[in-house]
C-alpha cells in the first residue's frame, strides 16, 4: 500500500491545511474499499499494477485536489473577452510598428542596409521581442486582474443603463461631417497650394532665399490634381452617402497616389538652393545637402507609415464591402 | 459548418455532463435520505443507472455539507472508520422544493418534446 500512501501524500500537498486530514482520510477509505473490491474480483491481493490502474483512473493528484478547492481565477469569464481584445491591441501596437520600421529601413535605406544584414537584424530584434511582448502582456494582465477583483467586490458591471448604449452605426455610411471636413480641408489646401507653393522659389524674404528643384513642378500638379479629385469625391459623398466598391477603389487610388507623391517628395532632392546673408556659399550648399539627405532618410519611415495608413483604412473598407455584410453599400450607387 | 465525429462526440460529452450536473445533486440528496457512506452511495447510484466518479462525488458531498444540506459523521464500520452522510433537517425542505422543480421541468420538457418532436426521440 506504499503506492497509495504516496498518492495520498501528493494529494495532501495541494489541499488547504485545515481540511487536508479529513479529505485524505475519506479518499483513503474510498481507495481501500475500491482495492478490496478489486481483490475480491481477482481472488488475490492486488499487485502494484492493479493499484496503479485504480489510482490512474482516479486522476492526477493535482486534479483530484483541485476539485476540493474553491475556483480561483486571475481574470474571470466575464472580463476575459475584453482582456483578450486589449491584449491583442497592445501586442500589435507595441511590437508591429517596431518590426515594420526596422524592416522598412532594411528594405529602402541603402545606408542602413550597408551596416545591417537581414540575419543580423533578425537576431538583434528577436531577442528583445519576447521581453517586450512579456512586458506588454504583463501590464495588461495586471490591469485586468485588478479590474476583476474590483468587479467582484463592487459589481460595477451590473450598474449600467441601456439608454447609454452606443447607437448602431453603419460603417459603410459616410457622415455629412466627414464629407464636409474633407471638402473644407482640400479646398483650403488647394487654395494655399496654388497661392503660396506655385513658384519654385519657396521663400524669399530679408535676404533668405529657398529655391526648389525643377522637379517640384511635377509634384505641384500631382498634389493639386489630388486635392481637386478629393474635393469632387467629397462633394459626391455629400449626395451619395454610402461607400460602394467603385467609390472605395477610387479612394484607394487617390490615397495610394498621395502616398506615392509624399514618398517621392522625400526622395527627390527637392531643395536646389538655400541662401542667407550670414551663410557662405559653401555653408549654404552644405545645409542644402544635409536637408536633402535628412528628407531622403525619412523615406523608409514614410513608406512604412504610408503603406500602413493606406492598407489599414482602405483594406478594412474594401474587405467590409467585399464581405457583403448588411449595409455594405447601396447597390447601383457609385 | 461541419465537425469531425471526434469533435461531435466531444460536444455531446460536454452537453451530457452539463445536463447531468444539476440532476446529480438531486440523485445524491435523494439517495442520502437514508444514511450512507461515499463508497456505498456511489455503488447504489451506479446500480440505479447514475454513474458518478469519485472525483465528482466527494467534492459534491462536501459542497452540499458546507451549504448545510447534508450532515456527516465519522463512524466505525467493518473495523474501519467511514464517513456517513445524510440529508440534514435544513436540506429536507430544499430537497422537496428541488424535486418539485425537477418534476415541473420534466413535465414541461415532455410537453415541448411531444409538440416539437421531429422523430429524433
Amino acid at each position: 500500500m506504499e503506492l497509495v500512501e504516496r498518492y495520498l501524500g501528493a494529494i495532501k500537498f495541494w489541499l488547504p491545511k485545515t481540511k487536508q486530514d479529513d479529505i485524505i482520510a475519506e479518499i483513503s477509505e474510498d481507495l481501500r474499499s475500491q482495492i478490496e473490491d478489486e481483490e475480491g474480483k481477482l481472488g488475490r491481493t492486488a499487485g502494484e499494477r492493479e493499484v496503479a490502474a485504480i489510482l490512474k483512473k482516479r486522476g492526477r493528484p493535482l486534479v483530484v485536489a483541485s476539485r476540493y478547492l474553491p475556483q480561483h481565477y486571475l481574470i474571470g469569464p466575464t472580463l476575459f473577452p475584453a482582456y483578450r481584445f486589449v491584449l491583442a491591441i497592445a501586442v500589435v501596437c507595441y511590437c508591429v510598428p517596431q518590426l515594420l520600421a526596422r524592416l522598412g529601413l532594411l528594405a529602402f535605406d541603402p545606408d542602413y542596409r550597408a551596416t545591417h544584414t537581414w540575419i543580423g537584424e533578425m537576431s538583434h530584434v528577436w531577442p528583445d521581442f519576447p521581453l517586450e511582448i512579456l512586458v506588454a502582456v504583463g501590464a495588461v494582465t495586471c490591469v485586468f486582474a485588478v479590474l476583476e477583483r474590483v468587479q467582484v467586490k463592487s459589481g460595477f458591471l451590473d450598474n449600467w443603463d441601456p439608454l447609454c448604449l452606443r447607437p448602431v452605426r453603419d460603417p459603410n455610411r459616410i457622415t455629412r461631417l466627414d464629407s464636409f471636413l474633407q471638402l473644407a480641408a482640400n479646398v483650403i489646401f488647394a487654395i494655399w497650394w496654388v497661392s503660396y507653393m506655385w513658384s519654385q522659389i519657396l521663400f524669399d524674404h530679408d535676404g533668405i532665399r529657398v529655391v526648389l528643384a525643377p522637379v517640384w513642378k511635377s509634384f505641384l500638379w500631382l498634389f493639386l490634381l489630388l486635392a481637386l479629385a478629393n474635393i469632387a469625391l467629397a462633394c459626391f459623398n455629400l449626395v451619395r452617402r454610402y461607400w460602394t466598391v467603385p467609390k472605395a477603389l477610387l479612394r484607394l487610388a487617390l490615397d495610394t497616389a498621395g502616398a506615392v507623391g509624399m514618398c517621392g517628395l522625400l526622395r527627390a532632392k527637392l531643395l536646389l538652393e538655400i541662401s542667407a546673408p550670414q551663410l557662405t556659399a559653401a555653408r549654404a550648399a552644405q545645409v542644402t545637402y544635409t536637408l536633402n539627405t535628412v528628407m531622403g532618410r525619412l523615406f523608409p519611415v514614410a513608406v512604412v507609415a504610408c503603406v500602413l495608413i493606406v492598407v489599414i483604412f482602405n483594406g478594412f473598407r474594401l474587405a467590409r464591402l467585399g464581405g457583403g455584410k448588411p449595409g455594405g453599400g447601396k447597390p447601383g450607387q457609385l | 459548418m461541419t465537425h469531425s465525429p471526434h469533435v461531435g462526440s466531444e460536444i455531446f460529452e460536454n452537453l451530457r455532463l452539463e445536463l447531468r450536473r444539476g440532476s446529480l445533486i438531486l440523485a445524491v440528496m435523494s439517495a442520502l435520505q437514508s444514511e450512507q457512506y461515499g463508497y456505498t452511495l456511489r455503488k447504489s447510484l451506479a446500480e440505479h443507472g447514475t454513474e458518478i466518479d469519485e472525483g465528482t462525488l466527494y467534492p459534491l458531498l462536501r459542497r452540499l455539507e458546507d451549504q448545510g444540506l447534508l450532515k456527516s459523521q465519522w463512524r466505525e464500520k467493518d473495523k474501519r472508520n467511514k464517513r456517513f452522510y445524510r440529508v440534514s433537517p435544513e436540506g429536507k425542505p430544499i430537497l422537496k422544493q428541488l424535486l418539485a422543480e425537477w418534476r415541473l421541468i420534466n413535465s414541461s420538457l415532455e410537453k415541448i418534446l411531444k409538440e416539437y418532436s421531429d422523430g429524433t426521440g
